[in-house]
């Protein structure tokens, strides 16, 4: 656009002032630019920052931040630090990239155009809240508590989750870290040996270290990955059961390239193996172990030629294995695992795994499944209430659960299918916290039409992620770089060292910019608008940390003090409590109608044409979270997808050929990804990095980047005995140049 | 140094001053604070004095279209500027487009610079690099009459990307009002670039 004069003569002319005169009438903002009354600096103050606890992935290391006047330039690991010292991983580093991602949400927006498609407005937090708190009143006026939803995620989500919980009464909350990834792991644990596991194996001083289905170095959580490396440097051997040459397969002594699936079955023949030869901690098991008797007949049928057959794998490793295993118990490291909402089949496997642990002793000794003592803080929330089970989704006409073993919450698809149905009641309302249903739950087309049916929906996230097209209201959250938030307690790495308990709490690093808010305060304003005031339980977030600190005696300013991580002596982590038990025959399980020995329960096979989808994690993206993020991008700009190196040449590939995909139901993949070909692969599976695939444009680095695994999971998978989602029950084709191209079954 | 007899520097500088500031002032989020009928009729009169007529027009037209100016200009400011589809199309930062990142060196060289000047970030302010706050600065540098100021200010800090910002916003922009403020801004910044400042015949 060209103006009819030139600036210079406009700028000369006498009819500037005439111009200008009434242009200064127009002008109401205040500016942002003022006149210091200070001497002029010549140079911004440097300084270090403690207090910084990561949030690239869920590991929570501890950092600090190198700040140039307001403006944070790097992080590194605190070196206060017994966890992860002075070290941090790639993401970790790149979390500056998210700090100032151009693409973050900035202010409070409203959708005035659809769902799904939706247009923003910028609105004030006042008109937000005013918003989310009206229409959530409305929901839980008219239909009760239970007509509102929750699906949370990470470090922030937990107090406005028990405000939905506790205070309003829904039980309709599902966590994507539950019900579609560790969840299963933690009932089955503690079904076996009354503790949830986390990921506590004492890998550091093992002999022998099993991993099933892990792909550490894929995987990366700093001070887990110092147990696993300072354990193979020790000397410890490597076990590797997955249908993946993965990295940890790399450094591999025995790799199982097991049939996917079958994972229970190898398990029931090596416990049989160990008890059939006599091979297992008789002593042990005479202490502490419950239904030993009939865990033997019940495993019995296992042998390993059975094993071998339905796993595809020769007897002889098996037996290997087992050995192996053996011969070093019971300073062997049995890895729960953490991602385990695989097959549908899962609880019992992660009951195998904990069992097989009990076989060869290895509970609370050198080497084995070592919780650690950590110290004690509060945990300040809402306070709980009792609003009865008559909404709760999980349980049948005679009030028994209908998944038993569920982790807390409901499981995903009871909420979705009474939104999508109605019945037992309706669900017209959800809030969406730092977690992204659409690509992490199965089933994409169905989450669509549950959020399309509410009669309100609020996100609250950092990123634009897919989700967020989904809200009527969407509120811009502070990140871990900004706000306060948890408290992380633990013991240094290695307990070869001398045993230490550390206490440290998410602080800020810098000051929130445009205007994002923390989850107490949103939380609190809609608590308020919705008659809750006198329900809330603190004011501000420093003030609830404050709190939960004052339990150790200490408070954020000492913590601060003492350079972000107050140290304490520790306790022996190899005791054994006193009222350590584990269940190898569960008769509560059994007494629920499911299987009280570990039992397997084979999957579907691949229709003909089609290979079994899987998917991992690569070491520099956090699954979906961290895809815009322009340093990691640039490193893992896409998912390859792994072909068998045979079968690719069967089909005519070769490696970088561009391709799509189409599952069992004809869902295509929107978008497309290169091919890897490798030997390291069955040739009956396909592999790709999960997460990537973004849809959303605002998203502006990671939309369309590679292909998005989750919306091939069409088939929805739900484990029985916890209601959570198997997720690798999926089959797919190729598709090159519009054609669909065949996996063939045998080469 | 030749000076327009009719206009006094003091005088020039003070409107030029007004120029810059309702520049950053129409960059501001849209609301019925300052989006007013008084702000419109500004806005045309100095679209008549630049010759703007079919500029003018169009915005008229879209204007009379609208169920609801202050919304549709909040939308689009939001699409443009804050989070839009189908990607925030123009980050008004220039570190967006320097370091590829908000808050990236340029923004600490950029407050630097204030600073070095006697000027600083109010407390309600936006990030140093934003562009109202550069054009606010430009402001306060002419009001000033430290021209060598602004020259440097142009050359080194703003125009280094506020053609790439423009020319995002004229390709992306669906309302003409953004398009006439950018080519505002173009036009009592651009020329610089080839004749350096020159508030008066020179
Ligand atoms: S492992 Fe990496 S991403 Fe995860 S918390 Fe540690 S530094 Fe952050």
């Amino acid at each position: 656009m060209a103006f009819n004069i030139t600036r210079r003569k406009f700028l000369q002319s006498a009819s500037l002032a005439a111009v200008a005169l009434p242009l200064s009438g127009a002008i109401a903002s205040e500016s942002g630019i003022t006149r210091s009354p200070l001497e002029p600096k010549g140079s911004l103050k440097d300084e270090t920052v403690v207090g910084g606890v990561c949030e690239m992935c869920f590991w929570r290391c501890q950092l600090v931040g190198k700040k140039r006047g307001d403006r944070l330039v790097k992080l590194e690991g605190n070196p206060k630090s017994i966890d992860n010292g002075t070290t941090i991983c790639g993401r970790g580093n790149a979390g500056i990239q998210l700090l100032y991602d151009p693409d973050r949400l900035k202010y409070p927006l409203k959708n005035v155009g659809e769902r799904g498609n939706p247009k923003w407005k910028r609105i004030s937090w006042k008109e937000a809240l005013d918003e989310c708190g009206t229409k959530l009143k409305a929901i839980r006026d008219k239909y009760g508590p239970q007509g509102l939803c929750m699906f949370p995620h990470g470090a922030t989500a937990k107090y406005p989750m028990h405000f939905m919980e506790r205070t309003i009464g829904t039980h309709n909350v599902s966590e994507a870290s539950f019900f579609q990834c560790r969840g299963i792991r933690d009932t089955a644990y503690l079904a076996t040996i009354g503790k949830a596991p986390n990921e506590d194996v004492d890998m550091a001083n093992a002999k022998v270290i099993f991993l099933l289905g892990c792909h550490f170095g894929e995987n990366v959580h700093v001070s887990h990955i110092k147990r696993y490396i300072q354990g193979l440097q020790n000397g410890a051997k490597l076990i590797v059961v997955d249908p993946r040459y993965s990295a940890s397969a790399a450094k591999s002594d025995i790799w199982v390239k097991i049939k996917p699936g079958t994972d229970t079955a190898f398990l029931l023949a090596i416990m049989n193996y160990l008890v059939v030869n006599k091979k297992y901690d008789a002593e042990f098991i005479d202490e502490y172990g419950e239904g030993f008797e009939e865990f033997k007949q019940g495993i019995k049928d296992w042998s390993l030629a059975k094993a071998a057959k339905e796993c595809e794998i020769p007897v002889a490793q098996i037996k290997e294995v087992a050995d192996m295993l053996a011969a070093n118990a019971p300073n062997v490291s049995i890895h729960p695992g953490r991602h385990v909402s695989w097959y549908g089949n899962d609880f019992q496997r992660q009951r195998s795994l904990a069992c097989l642990t009990g076989l060869l002793g290895a509970y609370f000794v050198k080497g084995g499944w070592v919780p650690g003592k950590a110290p004690k803080v509060g945990k300040t929330s809402w306070a709980k209430k009792d609003h009865g089970d008559e909404h709760n989704l999980n349980r049948n006409a005679d009030e028994e659960p209908l998944y038993p073993y569920s982790p807390p919450g409901t499981p995903t698809d009871l909420i979705r299918d009474a939104a999508l149905t109605g019945k037992p009641y309706p669900i017209k309302g959800a809030v969406i916290w730092g977690q992204n249903p659409i690509q992490t739950i199965p089933g994409q087309e169905k989450m669509k039409k549950v959020l399309q049916q509410m009669d309100f929906v609020m996100c609250v996230d950092v990123m634009p992620t897919d989700i967020t097209m989904w809200a009527d209201i969407l509120l811009p959250e502070a990140s871990y770089l900004e706000r306060h938030d948890l408290i992380k307690t633990g013991t240094q790495w290695d307990f070869a060292d001398k045993q230490q308990q550390y206490i440290t709490a998410r602080m800020p690093l810098v000051a929130p910019m445009f205007e994002r808010k923390d989850h107490v305060y949103i939380t609190n304003e809609i608590a308020r608008r919705m008659g809750y005031e006198k329900d809330i339980p603190v004011q501000t977030v420093a003030e609830l940390v404050d709190k939960d600190l004052s339990v150790a005696k200490l408070s954020l300013a000492q913590l601060k003090k003492e350079g972000g991580i107050h140290l304490l002596e520790g306790k022996n982590p190899y005791e054994m409590p006193d009222d350590f038990e584990i269940y190898f025959y569960n008769e509560d399980i059994a007494d629920a109608g499911f299987p009280g020995v570990p039992t397997y329960v084979p999957v579907e096979q691949s229709p003909a044409g089609y290979a079994r989808l899987l998917y991992g994690r690569v070491p520099l993206h956090t699954f979906n979270r961290t895809q815009n993020n322009v340093w990691l991008h640039h490193a893992m700009p896409d998912n390859p997808v792994w072909i068998n190196d045979k079968v690719a040449t069967k089909m005519g590939l070769k490696d970088g050929d561009v391709v799509g995909f189409i599952n069992q139901e004809g869902v295509k993949s929107r978008t497309t990804t290169t091919v890897k070909t490798t030997p390291g692969i069955r040739t009956d599976a396909v592999f790709m990095a999960h997460g990537y695939g973004t849809a959303n444009p605002l998203m502006s680095v990671a939309v369309n980047a590679g292909v998005d695994d989750t919306s091939l999971i069409t088939k929805i998978t739900v484990d029985p005995e916890t209601g959570a989602h198997g997720m690798r029950t999926n089959f797919v084709k190729l598709t090159k140049d519009g054609k669909v191209i065949d996996i063939p079954a045998a080469v | 140094m030749v000076t327009n007899p009719k206009m006094p520097i003091q005088s020039a500088t003070d409107h030029i001053a007004t120029l810059y500031r309702f520049c950053a002032q129409s960059m501001q989020y849209p609301d019925s604070e300052w989006f007013s009928e008084n702000y419109l009729s500004s806005l045309y009169g100095l679209l008549d004095a630049l010759g703007g007529s079919a500029e003018k027009e169009k915005l008229q037209t879209a204007f009379s279209r609208s169920k609801d100016i202050l919304e549709e200009l909040q939308i689009e400011h939001t699409r443009l500027f804050i989070n839009g589809l189908p990607h925030v199309a123009a980050p008004p930062y220039g570190s967006v487009y320097l370091d590829k990142t908000l808050r990236g060196k340029y923004s600490d060289d950029i407050l630097l610079y204030y600073r070095s000047l006697g000027y600083d970030l109010a407390a309600h302010a936006d990030l140093p690099d934003s562009l109202i706050h550069q054009l606010e600065f430009l402001s306060f540098l002419a009001e000033d009459g430290n021209r060598e100021g602004e020259e440097e200010f142009l050359a080194r800090f703003f125009l280094p990307w506020y053609p790439m910002f423009a020319a995002q916003v004229k390709e992306e922009a669906q309302h003409p009002f953004y398009r006439i403020i950018v080519s505002f801004i173009d036009f009592f910044t651009q020329e610089e670039k080839e004749y350096g400042v020159q508030h008066n015949e020179a």
